[in-house]
């Protein structure tokens, strides 16, 4: 009960209430507020999207044909360049923490705001100017070498690779902000009661991303920032003929690159820990597992980089730690699967959007894990490295688990941020349409890459040649790809529609046990005019709600089902 | 507070496991038992080429390794989702419930999370003892290699030398030749940017990067053309960066050998060595072989990389060249030629270091000058 004394000390001390600020600048611009912010980050997340998701597409175009389709090499590399680098750090980063963490985060803690407000906003003002930067390189040729930008080869992008580097130094200053802020937000602002095994799972989450944020990001940027210097004043560190290592690159941008995947899926796995209980009406599975396993994943996932460069230039004996500490993560992994299924198990199942991408998460991560297995095994990995197996597993990974935990995000607390519920006849389509083409899409790379076809390849005539069924395979993926999209473009639809058309939300349409469904929809602009306490987790459905002191008069239980629901699957009664 | 009373909801009520689960059960260990067998008796020659035939030693461990994964792998795939689909359907909402009926209400069950903890920790470490193992034959199990070639990686081709063989063959215009049965060692550098040499039928690969030597070794065990690709990005044009391996008998590959070396010889004279410049041999030193020489030179046990060239014409305890032969001017030519693997580390050869014929004059009349 220390930490919730304190907390409550801190809010006696700031207990006013400030009033909302006037004018459409402070207002909708420069706003202080974080639900604003985390509006500002999903528009602009989503935006860049659409713009990264399209250049996928003409990737995809491009592969339709053995030699080409539709595109020179050159500009096929810069397609694929600024379509990796878009969607890691200016849409999964900015999507999952920025707009996920900002909105529902210091809501769930009961918390006004998050603990540096200020800082917040620039860290958001940061994103549009990173993504300037990044897009302005296309007027100077564009970066090639791949969302890795490795040197040598990337050193050829003259200004383009300078632009492309500091677009990245910048973002991660945005992104260690954040952790920082956020890290301060959980540990000092959660409302009296709430120790931290009370803390809802999302919030566990997003503290163990905020750690990692925090701690990898600076390596990404020593990274990139000699990667500047070596562009734009000629300083040799990587440079081997001059003393420098082409390899010392690898190793620091991995070290933050891959603690930067469980950036993208510890908010998901956040996510679909509060989305299943919901609509299986059960407490999570395992909480205390599940909260430990999130740290475990957070503090492992910096013990294990070497893994992307197997067969690049490491001492072979050194392989062995880094497959041995790869396959140990695997455990609180499963345990987090497991611990998933067995929340299911015994529970009252609605089938809404939420729920659907949920349990799609739950076969398509598992799936993406499990290649994990295959890559982090040095023998397999001196196959597999460099083919498109590893673009299929990642895919699975990032689109089947960091994507579609979004994805299940956005109709679970659109109704709070907006009031309005998302249609679920577009959003249950919109379901169907990315699990089947994300599986058309990316399934088929994984034969293709055990095969023989590395990936960046902007043509593939030798190998299409010895694998005639290659092309098949490349076309069919090339359709799938279009599933997604149009997913994607349907829920942006949706969002906008649903302002105006959605039905009326009501303070807590699911039935939810957090602390954001205690107040009204959307939240004021000081979000808890009393700071509630709280007495117990948050997953509990036969109990009465833990929290005393609300603004609201709560149901004790609150029941589910004041939105009907159209069930997707055929099955009666 | 005031807080309105209700009555508490009740938890939906189900007979044992669920309806039909040991049924469930049932058929997903029969599809994992399928998939099994599959990957032990199957051909899997689709998704993974030369898998019945294996081409070089090491294939046929990897492949265990993957099939033993894939077994494993798969059964696990098969319960999530399985299970997943199943629970989905059990124990969904059904309209005859009572409207605020909520699920059963468990928190945990240690004992079954101590099994889903402990039993893929095991499954685990057997994987990293099969791992081991085939990562132990990798590096150590092909044995002293009867053959030693270079593989320097260019914008966009290969570049493959040969023991004896003063001109390269390159993989736009030549396959590379490997005979059957004797073991290999491949030594790959790059001459510009990271490059990666990858036969997916031996399925072994390594990264060509600048600065560095690294090598492959390997067994190839049958005859047959195969392709090399590059597999790490290099350029505009990586993905026309192709060659053909042509693993051949004994006899056919030392004669194709001797074919190129006699072309070779044909085609260019031997180095003259007596129109070498010392003081240009020592800034060429400065320039190519400091990186792994120490410069100024230093006697022989003072290594960086390699070894300390001080007294190389005139070292009592070292009367020889490291590869046996005395320190002549012509042998010491032959080392800056074709290169140098043996017990004490590699040198690349001089395509490798860049060395024209004059700079290998040059060089050789700096190191006989050294005292």
């Amino acid at each position: 009960m220390h930490a919730g004394t304190s907390t409550h000390d801190a809010h006696e001390v700031h207990g006013h209430i400030h009033p909302p600020p006037e004018g459409f600048v402070r207002k909708y611009v420069f706003s202080l507020d974080h639900k604003v912010i985390g509006f500002q980050y999903f528009f602009t997340g989503l935006l860049i999207m659409f713009i990264a998701g399209s250049f996928a597409e003409l990737v995809r175009l491009q592969l339709t044909e053995p030699a080409g389709a539709i595109m020179s090499h050159t500009a096929y590399n810069e397609m694929f360049t600024l379509h990796g680098t878009a969607m890691v750090w200016l849409v999964l980063i900015p999507l999952v923490t920025g707009a996920l963490g900002n909105f529902v985060m210091p809501l769930q803690i009961g918390a006004r705001d998050v603990a540096f407000p200020w800082l917040n906003m620039v860290s958001f003002w940061i994103l549009p100017v990173a993504a300037l930067i990044l897009f302005s390189s296309m007027l100077f040729g564009g970066p090639h070498a791949g969302w890795t930008e490795y040197p040598p080869i990337s050193l050829a992008d003259g200004t383009a690779g300078a632009l492309w580097c500091m677009a990245i130094f910048v973002i991660g200053i945005s992104s260690t902000m954040t952790g920082l802020n956020f890290m301060v937000t959980i540990m000092k602002m959660r409302a009296p009661g709430m120790t931290w095994t009370r803390m809802p799972l999302f919030t566990w989450a997003t503290f163990a991303t905020a750690l990692m944020n925090m701690i990898a990001t600076v390596a990404l940027s020593a990274a990139v920032g000699a990667l500047f210097l070596e562009h734009v004043f000629n300083i040799p560190f990587y440079d081997a003929a001059r003393g420098g290592s082409a390899v010392l690159y690898e190793h620091m941008f991995w070290f933050y690159s891959h603690p930067a995947v469980y950036i993208f899926i510890l908010p998901a796995f956040g996510v679909v820990s509060e989305v299943l209980p919901v609509f299986s009406r059960k407490p999570i599975f395992g909480y205390k597992m599940i909260a430990f396993s999130s740290m475990a994943i957070a503090i492992l996932a910096f013990t294990v980089w070497a893994h992307h460069m197997f067969p690049s230039g490491l001492a072979p004996w050194l392989q062995l730690p880094f497959m041995i500490l790869t396959y140990a993560i695997g455990i609180p992994t499963g345990i987090k699967i497991f611990s998933w299924m067995a929340t299911l198990w015994g529970g009252r199942i609605y089938y809404t959007t939420s729920m659907l991408y949920a349990l799609g998460f739950l076969i398509t991560f598992t799936f993406g894990g499990i290649t994990g297995v295959f890559l982090a095994s040095v023998p397999v990995d001196l196959h597999m490295h460099g083919t498109y197996f590893v673009v299929g597993h990642f895919h699975y990974v990032v689109a089947g688990g960091a994507v579609m935990g979004f994805l299940a995000a956005i109709p679970y607390w659109y109704p709070k941020a907006t009031g309005r519920m998302l249609s679920e006849r577009m959003g249950q389509l919109g379901f169907w349409l990315f699990f089947i083409g994300l599986n058309g899409t990316f399934l088929p790379m994984h034969w293709l890459g055990l095969e023989g076809m590395p990936r960046r390849y902007a043509s593939y005539v030798a190998f299409a040649k010895a694998f005639p069924d290659a092309v098949f395979w490349n076309r069919f993926e090339t359709v799938f790809s279009f599933f997604m999209m149009a997913s994607i473009g349907l829920l942006a639809f949706n969002v906008i529609w649903s302002i105006k058309h959605g039905k009326i939300a009501g303070i807590n349409p699911w039935g939810a046990r957090t602390l954001e469904w205690t107040i009204s929809s959307p939240p004021p602009y000081y979000n808890f005019k009393k700071i509630p306490e709280v007495s117990g987790r948050p997953y509990d459905f036969d109990q009465p709600l833990p929290y005393r002191n609300t603004d609201n008069e709560l149901e004790q239980y609150p029941e589910f089902g004041q939105v009907t629901m159209p069930t997707p699957l055929p099955v009666g009664a | 507070m005031a807080q309105r009373i209700v009555p508490r909801p009740k938890e939906v009520q189900f007979k044992g496991l669920g309806p039909n689960f040991w049924a469930v059960t049932a058929v997903l260990a029969l599809l994992s038992i399928a998939n099994a067998l599959y990957f032990m008796y199957g051909s899997i020659d689709w998704i993974m080429p030369g898998a019945s035939h294996p081409v070089a030693d090491r294939a046929s461990d990897i492949d265990g390794l993957f099939k033993f994964m894939a077994v494993f792998g798969n059964a696990i795939l098969i319960f999530v989702a399985g299970y997943v689909i199943y629970f989905a359907i059990a124990f969904r909402a059904r309209p005859t419930d009572a409207p605020d009926a909520v699920g059963v209400q468990i928190h945990d069950s240690p004992k079954l999370e101590l099994w889903w903890t402990v039993l893929p920790t095991l499954l685990l470490i057997l994987l990293t003892g099969l791992s081991i193992n085939v990562w132990y034959k990798i590096q150590f199990g092909t044995g002293a290699p009867g053959l030693t070639t270079e593989v320097i990686g260019h914008q966009f081709y290969f570049e493959y030398r040969y023991p004896g063989l003063k001109t390269s063959v390159f993989s736009k215009t030549e396959p590379m030749h490997l005979p059957v049965g004797v073991p290999v060692r491949i030594l790959i550098t790059s001459a510009d940017v990271i490059h990666q040499f990858w036969v997916p039928e031996i399925r072994l690969k390594q990264a060509a990067v600048p600065g560095l030597i690294q090598n492959l070794n390997f067994t190839p065990l049958r005859t047959g053309t195969f392709g090399i690709a590059c597999s790490e990005f290099c350029g505009p044009d990586h993905s026309l960066m192709q060659g053909k391996l042509i693993i051949e008998p004994v006899a056919d590959f030392n004669k194709w050998l001797a074919g190129e070396k006699k072309a070779a010889a044909a085609g260019g004279a031997a180095v003259d060595l007596s129109a070498g410049n010392a003081d240009a041999g020592k800034a060429l030193f400065a320039q190519k072989c400091a990186a792994c020489h120490n410069n100024p030179p230093t006697p022989f046990d003072q290594k960086l990389v390699g070894p300390g060239l001080l007294h190389i014409t005139d070292d009592p305890a070292h009367p020889n060249l490291v590869d046996g032969k005395p320190p002549t001017a012509a042998n010491i030519a032959e080392i800056l030629e074709n290169g140098y693997t043996g017990p004490i580390g590699a040198m690349p050869n001089r395509q490798a270091n860049g060395l024209a014929d004059k700079d290998i004059a040059n060089l050789v009349a700096y190191l006989s000058s050294l005292k």
